[in-house]
């Protein structure tokens, strides 16, 4: 767990704070995103908790232990850093490069090319292939996957990642988006990760911390802010589409009628969404069937029916009809 | 003005050969103590606490640069007198700029994003100049000694005005007596003695480059 407890920063020669009495808990396990436009104070936040920034005021403490009395490098190797600019040694091959932390941390030479290897099959990277390669030879995509297994590879059970896929081009985005998703289910690490992009951070994180110069605006899930944005700030940053994201981030069952009988359940209909899956999936089936209802399922056993009209209410009624 | 063949054989074969050692001793000398100030001088002006003085301390050694070698020999005549150790004095001085020059600007430009990804995986300052920095700026470094050894092979030359002996005693007999044989033997030997260091160096460097670096070299030269 991290914990920040008033932590402020102000630069030599700049008279306004770039980090402005920040409190905030990330939790074990959690994807907590920084979101806010450029020069709110995230990526300042983001670099104190491994030291590459010190706070003029304030504590940062990781599973209780203040950070402030560790060494730098020793903390660091124990935090993963992934930066947008990847940061490859480019005169080390890839293997070399994911070797790392490992190396300094004086791995036994065999463990460190086992999980070398391991962590090369897990980004999708063939070992043999992209292994010997040097870090010029590598697509964008490709780097900042090497760049990820590089952070991952000492096991370190925090990562702080600085727009880490901002540079790469949208389709290759979306995809490395679902693969730390996909990772992160085993994982389960405790992740920092920084962006301006709202979508990204509403997809990703468990936790958001919305910044404007230097200072929170509002922290929540995504679906606390999607449906109870603080002010105009974060209203704007959220969006044109806010109803349409709420829907993707609120889950069929949520909104369907429950079957009050069997009769009914019997009397369901063909077309079918999971109970967990997001109103925005029903909506499209709905669309697709030319149909104002869907069966809500758990598994193969039908429990209610989601109409057209409770999702317009819903999203009428959290946006306060009004805007 | 009529060649002497006969002339020139007798300096090419027998009287030049014999300053090669001498000459060497000018040029290997002055490039040995310019790489040893030179270089770890450019290294501190790239460390944090130095790095506002690195434009003064540059323009001190671009001074050095501009003084031509025989003034310097005048300017220290007073406490070294002449002969080898103020030829000695002039061309190490003269031999510093280029690879000052070039250990700053090849440390410098060691990119930023590499740097900081390096300090955030956990690399003390020490491992990053080591592990990170120095490899990636051999090539530009081993390019300043390149230039400072081709520089001083020429410069030599001129050590034998001051009776520092070397080539120059030769090709300045040559000019005294008007006898070009010897001059055109003198200045052979200093062009094979800087291609044949230039080539040395190259292989050297060569050898210290890291590999990425030369795979793109190859495929730039196909």
């Amino acid at each position: 767990m991290i914990q920040l407890e008033q932590v402020s920063k102000t630069f030599r020669g700049s008279r306004q704070p770039a980090v402005d009495r920040i409190t905030l808990r990330v939790k074990q396990g959690d994807i907590c995103v920084l979101v806010g436009p450029s020069g709110c104070g995230k990526t300042t936040l983001l670099r104190m908790i491994n030291r590459l920034v010190e706070p003029d005021d304030g504590m940062i403490t990781v599973d209780g232990r203040s950070i402030a009395q560790m060494d730098p490098p020793t903390l660091r190797r124990t935090i993963g850093y992934v930066i947008q600019q990847v940061g490859l040694l480019p005169h080390r091959t890839i293997a070399q490069n994911i070797a790392l932390v490992p190396e300094l941390l004086k791995w036994p030479r065999e463990k460190t090319a086992r999980r070398v290897a391991a962590l090369l099959e897990m980004m999708d990277l063939d070992p043999g292939e992209v292994g010997h390669k040097y870090p010029h030879q590598l697509s964008g995509g490709q780097a900042q996957r090497v760049g990820v297994a590089r952070a991952l590879a000492a096991d370190p059970p925090i990562m702080l990642m600085d727009e880490p896929f901002a540079a790469v081009d949208p389709i290759v985005r979306v995809r490395l988006q679902d693969q730390l998703l996909r990772l992160q289910q085993t994982m389960q690490k405790t992740i920092c990760f920084v962006t301006h992009d709202i979508n990204e951070a509403i997809k990703l994180g468990d936790h958001l911390v919305v910044l404007k110069a230097g200072r929170m605006v509002q922290s929540g899930t995504p679906l606390d802010i999607l449906t109870q944005p603080e002010n105009d700030f974060v209203l704007r940053l959220l969006g044109d589409d806010r109803g349409v994201k709420i829907l993707d981030q609120t889950r069929a069952e949520t909104l369907m009628d429950p079957f009050a009988d069997a009769a009914a359940q019997a009397a369901a209909n063909g077309h079918r969404v999971q109970a967990i899956d997001p109103v925005k999936i029903a909506l499209e089936r709905m669309m697709l069937m030319n149909t104002d209802e869907i069966t809500v399922c758990e598994g193969a056993r039908p429990v209610g029916l989601l109409r057209w009209n409770a999702i317009k209410a819903h999203v009428h009624r959290i946006s306060g009809g009004a805007s | 003005m009529n060649f002497d063949t006969t002339l020139f054989l007798q300096a090419l074969l027998h009287r030049a050969p014999g300053h090669i050692a001498e000459h060497l001793q000018l040029v290997l000398i002055p490039l040995t103590l310019a790489v040893l100030i030179a270089m770890p001088a450019g290294i501190l002006l790239t460390r944090p606490a130095y790095r506002r003085q690195a434009e003064r301390v540059m323009s001190v050694f671009n001074a050095g640069q501009t003084i031509p070698p025989l003034a310097v020999i005048a300017l220290f005549f007073p406490f070294m007198g002449l002969g080898y150790g103020p030829a000695v004095l002039a061309l190490t001085i003269y031999a510093l700029l280029p690879i000052a020059r070039n250990t700053v600007a090849a440390i410098a430009s060691v990119p930023e994003e590499v740097k900081e990804a390096a300090r955030g995986m956990g690399m003390t300052p020490g491992e990053i100049f080591f592990r990170v920095e120095l490899p990636l700026s051999i090539p530009t470094i081993m390019t300043g000694i390149k230039t400072a050894a081709v520089l001083t092979v020429s410069t030599a030359v001129l050590a034998a005005l001051v009776g520092g002996k070397g080539m120059g005693a030769i090709i300045f007999a040559g000019i005294h007596f008007f006898r070009f044989e010897l001059v055109l033997a003198g200045t052979l030997y200093i062009g094979i003695m800087a291609i044949s260091l230039e080539r040395g160096l190259a292989l050297l460097e060569r050898k210290l480059t890291p590999p990425h670096l030369k795979s793109a070299r190859r495929r730039g030269t196909i």
